[in-house]
């Protein structure tokens, strides 16, 4: 209708917004790959010694950090998040299941969604502490000696695993929303038609809530795996800069952490074609296990 | 006279009683595992200095608040300059969200409203670069502000409040969010207003902006909570502690590297911290809940 | 399977205390292997019933049979029915044969056995060749044949359907009908379904319950509802176009509409309501009952006259007529009514006399 002058106009009411984006999100996209590429970079001059197509990414997978990094990295991955989607699967089936109180429990299950990272990873910390924590003290009814999860000299072994018990609670507010409110939107009157085919109560749930909440179940597995290859903020709430127990620093380091680190020495030449590697090389293996999911998924999801 | 009910009617009313018996336990039990960190971090701020080394550990602090070590906090705050850094991060969420909110509405009526050659395959780029990785834009972007001379050596407070907004006054996903908004309000209104000879700058901020300001003010919320945990970006283009956000004072006041953390005022300074999130949470839960559902990204 | 409703009442509790009556003792008895329909406007309490005579709905008070067993305890799960939704409610992510199939899991039935039985269901309905197809690769008409399908496939003793042709468009609606009508004679099951469209229920049904407000208006095979309707409201209920009302009197055994002498009456001298059948006016050269004609509509059989209304001025009634009679408007014309088309009713009850 009104189209021709709408061109220019409209690209006026973007400029803003395309000029910033495009400084910084569309540039930074191909300065990474130009990193990466590179020798010696030394930002501050925008000097560097000549291209390399693997040199950077050599450098990094020989880092004995990196493979650290990708194992503690793929093991909060792998663990936490099937973990959480478990639960909160279970719990989201339940709150659908109660009239009263449904709301109350909904704002209490969600309200580490809204808490910041790096405080509550301080209280898991002093959860987990050896001497005066909470978890010990349980512990000691079950007959356990106290273990040092967290504390001086604590192994890795036990700082991930009490890792891991915080993101897998960190991760269950989200999911159970997302859930909650799939099977709030799944039509009652599935249920009743089954009700009338005398389907029992486990077959209801596996035959149809499940596959109505597939594409919920698939959304939230995708970008939960997505969000936990990326894990770092969490471990800075719970061991600091440090990234580990005192005695066993960066015990816990992951991808995004070596990423990191790297632009910490940013002044050394280098070191940022290193970060941008290591960042593409955390790329790529999400895309791969992202790709492997939606193949998966795709299978059981029914729209 | 009464509703007829049967010898089994009775059994299955009161399985189903059993039934949901159970399920309210499950709830409890899983709502107590979600709440318990915050509870000890609650009764830990709370305690004298010896009550938190204490083991076993002490799990009541009574139920007189005149009992309870308020002081922590005041000693809390003095650990770091929290009242600074709490500035700081104001300044950055208003400046931040100021500029995104104006970006966005400009770039969300373009999308939605306007008709233009390449609309959609620029569109399609933007939502591809959702997918990117956050980290490969963090250090393109350093080496970007450090080259606009914001963080040297001699960095100014300025310089460094430049670093910390321009990078976020516009945000893709608030683009995609506030299109969505504005493309329910019916054409209808937009030709209405074109033959009552309005131009689009004005249908934009006299119709479409009221209409949307739910919306709005769920952008708002969620890039005002964004900001204040932000950690790492700050962390990384500040050159001098004053001109770091909340979360950063919070990390850097309590580090275990020497001797003993003193967890209650840690733990104190942490409630500080998260205290007004939870606020904003239950005074604006409609907004945050609605904003979230919506995409599944915090921002 | 003859099903007996008696004394059968529903009430429903909102929350601010109030109570509505829906189904308001309703006895009636639905002979075997017939087609009934519940007819009556809507919140007359029909769906509810059959949500009761289903299971899902429990009584407030009253009972039902299933021949003799009283199902009133019994959850819908043991009563042996289909029931088929208004909207289907079809698994969307199930193939129409999963669909059909989903009852008969819940039965040890042999897998051979199932499927043979969901084909041979599926192709009486007449979707036998959609099988691989899932819902909403159907069309409305095919989606409901498969939600039909998946009631029937478990051999229920009663059939029950929710306004089953409402979804669908007029054209569909028609040839729907007749297929509901020749599945029911195919299988015998005695079926009940639910419409608020009298054409509908008078079409197909072997018998009409009429129903208003919860309250069982008349009960019969269909042309006898029509012929002889037992209170005003049943009268202009049914009837297309709808019957014609007149404030008229008894006097001296004759009734009169005005000054109008349209037959001779037995009763006493009162006030009355008369409803006369459109089909009911014939056309003659002397009588007191005199019309100006308004409009004339012809639709080639049949010419329907628009005739200035002798109780009401602004008002008009509908009078069908042969097309050869060439009547136009402004003409005057005078009538004799055919007496079995017209009912007399109890100007306060509306019951018929």
């Amino acid at each position: 209708m009104l189209e021709d002058q709408s061109n220019v106009k409209a690209w006026m009411y973007l400029l803003p917004a395309l000029i910033l984006l495009g400084i910084f999100i569309f540039f930074p996209i191909f300065n990474a790959i130009f990193l990466v590429f590179v020798r010696d970079y030394n930002y501050q001059t925008g000097q560097f010694q000549g291209f390399t197509l693997t040199e950077n990414f050599r450098y990094v997978v020989q880092d004995h950090n990196f493979r650290m990094a990708m194992t503690n990295t793929m093991l909060l991955t792998f663990v936490s998040v099937p973990v959480s989607v478990i639960i909160a699967l279970l719990i989201s089936v339940w709150l659908n299941a109660i009239k009263k109180l449904q709301g109350f429990f909904q704002t209490v299950f969600f309200l580490p969604y809204v808490t910041n990272a790096i405080a509550i990873g301080m209280a898991f910390a002093f959860m987990f502490n050896r001497s005066y924590g909470l978890i010990n003290w349980v512990l000691g009814f079950f007959g356990v000696a106290p273990i040092n999860w967290v504390n001086l000299g604590a192994s890795w072994g036990h700082a991930i695993f009490s890792l891991l018990v915080y993101v897998t609670w960190l991760g269950l507010a989200f999911k159970i929303m997302v859930f909650l409110s799939g099977l709030q939107g799944i039509d009652k009157q599935y249920y009743d038609a089954a009700r009338v085919d005398s389907a029992s109560r486990s077959r209801v749930f596996r035959r149809i809530t499940v596959p109505l909440l597939s594409p919920m179940i698939m959304y939230i597995t995708v970008t939960s795996f997505i969000g936990a290859f990326k894990a770092y903020t969490e471990v800075i709430g719970m061991f600091g800069e440090r990234l580990g127990p005192p005695g066993n620093d960066r015990a816990l380091i992951t991808v995004v952490a070596l990423v990191y680190r790297s632009l910490d020495r940013s002044g050394v030449p280098g070191a940022l074609s290193e970060a941008a590697a290591a960042s593409l090389i955390l790329f790529a293996v999400t895309l791969v296990f992202t790709i492997i999911n939606m193949q998966v998924s795709k299978k059981r999801v029914h729209y | 006279m009464e509703e007829a009910v049967y010898g089994n009617e009775k059994q299955i009313k009161r399985k189903q009683m059993i039934r949901l018996g159970v399920v309210y336990a499950f709830i409890i039990f899983f709502a107590i595992f979600i709440i318990i960190p915050f509870y000890w971090m609650v009764i830990t701020a709370l305690k004298i200095e010896s009550d938190v080394f204490t083991s076993p550990p002490i799990l009541w602090i009574g139920l007189n608040p005149f009992n309870w070590a308020w002081e922590n906090f005041p000693a809390a705050l003095e650990q770091a300059p929290f009242l600074r850094f709490t500035l700081n991060t104001v300044v950055v969420a208003i400046i931040a969200t100021i500029g995104t909110v104006i970006t966005t509405i400009l770039s969300a009526f373009a999308f939605a409203r306007l008709n233009f050659k390449g609309r959609d395959i620029l569109f399609m780029a933007f939502i591809a670069t959702m997918m990117i990785p956050g980290e490969i834009f963090v250090i393109t972007n350093f080496i970007t502000v450090s080259r606009l001379g914001w963080v040297t050596l001699n960095q100014t407070y300025f310089d460094a409040l430049l670093a910390m907004t321009i990078p976020f006054m516009t945000s893709i996903f608030y683009i995609f969010f506030l299109r969505q908004a504005f493309k329910t309000i019916p054409d209808e209104l937009y030709y209405a207003a074109k033959v009552d000879g309005k131009t689009d700058w004005q249908y934009l901020w006299r119709v479409m902006v009221p209409i949307a300001i739910p919306t709005l003010t769920t952008i708002t919320i969620l890039n005002a909570m964004n900001t204040w945990n932000a950690y790492i970006w700050p962390r990384l283009v500040t050159m001098e502690e004053e001109y770091r956000l909340v979360s950063n004072g919070l990390r850097d006041a309590f580090d275990d590297t020497a001797g003993r953390v003193m967890y209650h005022e840690q733990m104190a300074a942490a409630i500080i911290v998260t205290v007004p999130l939870i606020i904003a949470f239950i005074l604006l839960k409609k907004y945050i809940m609605r904003g979230v559902s919506r995409s599944g990204i915090k921002g | 399977m003859e099903i007996t409703l008696k004394n059968l009442t529903k009430v429903f509790q909102s929350k601010k205390e109030e109570e509505t009556v829906a189904v308001n003792n309703l006895d009636i008895v639905i002979p075997s292997g017939t087609l009934t329909g519940l007819l009556g406007p809507s919140g007359c309490g029909k769906s509810t019933t059959l949500y009761m005579i289903s299971g899902l709905l429990r009584p407030t008070q009253g009972e039902i049979y299933f021949g003799n067993e009283n199902v009133t305890p019994v959850p819908p799960e043991e009563r042996g029915i289909g029931l088929v939704f208004q909207n289907y409610a079809l698994y969307p992510h199930m193939t129409v044969r999963q669909n059909i199939l989903f009852p008969l899991e819940n039965v040890k039935m042999d897998k051979e056995e199932a499927l043979e039985k969901a084909q041979e269901i599926a192709d009486l309905v007449g979707i036998g060749h959609l099988m691989n197809r899932k819902p909403k690769q159907l069309s409305g008409g095919q989606q409901q044949r498969v939600a039909i399908a998946r009631a029937l496939v478990k051999s229920p003793r009663v059939l029950l359907l929710d306004e089953p042709l409402s979804n669908l468009d007029a054209r569909l609606r028609l040839q729907t009908r007749e297929e509901i009508k020749r599945i029911q004679r195919e299988t015998g099951i005695t079926t009940i379904f639910v419409t608020h469209d009298q054409e509908e229920a008078m079409s197909i049904s072997d018998e009409i319950v009429v129903l208003r407000e919860g309250v069982t208006q008349q009960v019969g095979r269909p042309q006898e509802v029509y012929d002889k309707p037992h209170n005003l409201f049943v009268a202009k209920f049914l009837g297309t176009p709808p019957i014609n009302i007149f404030d008229a009197r008894i006097e001296n055994n004759r009734l009169m509409i005005g000054d109008a002498n349209i037959m001779k009456f037995e009763g006493k001298d009162q006030e009355v309501t008369i409803g006369i059948r459109p089909e009911g006016f014939k056309m003659v050269e002397k009588s007191s009952f005199q019309v100006e004609v308004e409009f004339v509509e012809t639709i080639g059989r049949d010419t329907t006259l628009i005739i200035k209304h002798p109780n009401d001025e602004s008002k008009r009634f509908r009078a069908i007529v042969d097309a050869d009679f060439g009547v136009e408007p402004g003409d005057t014309v005078k009538f004799n009514v055919k007496p079995h088309k017209l009912h007399v009713f109890n100007k306060e009850t509306g019951e018929v006399l």
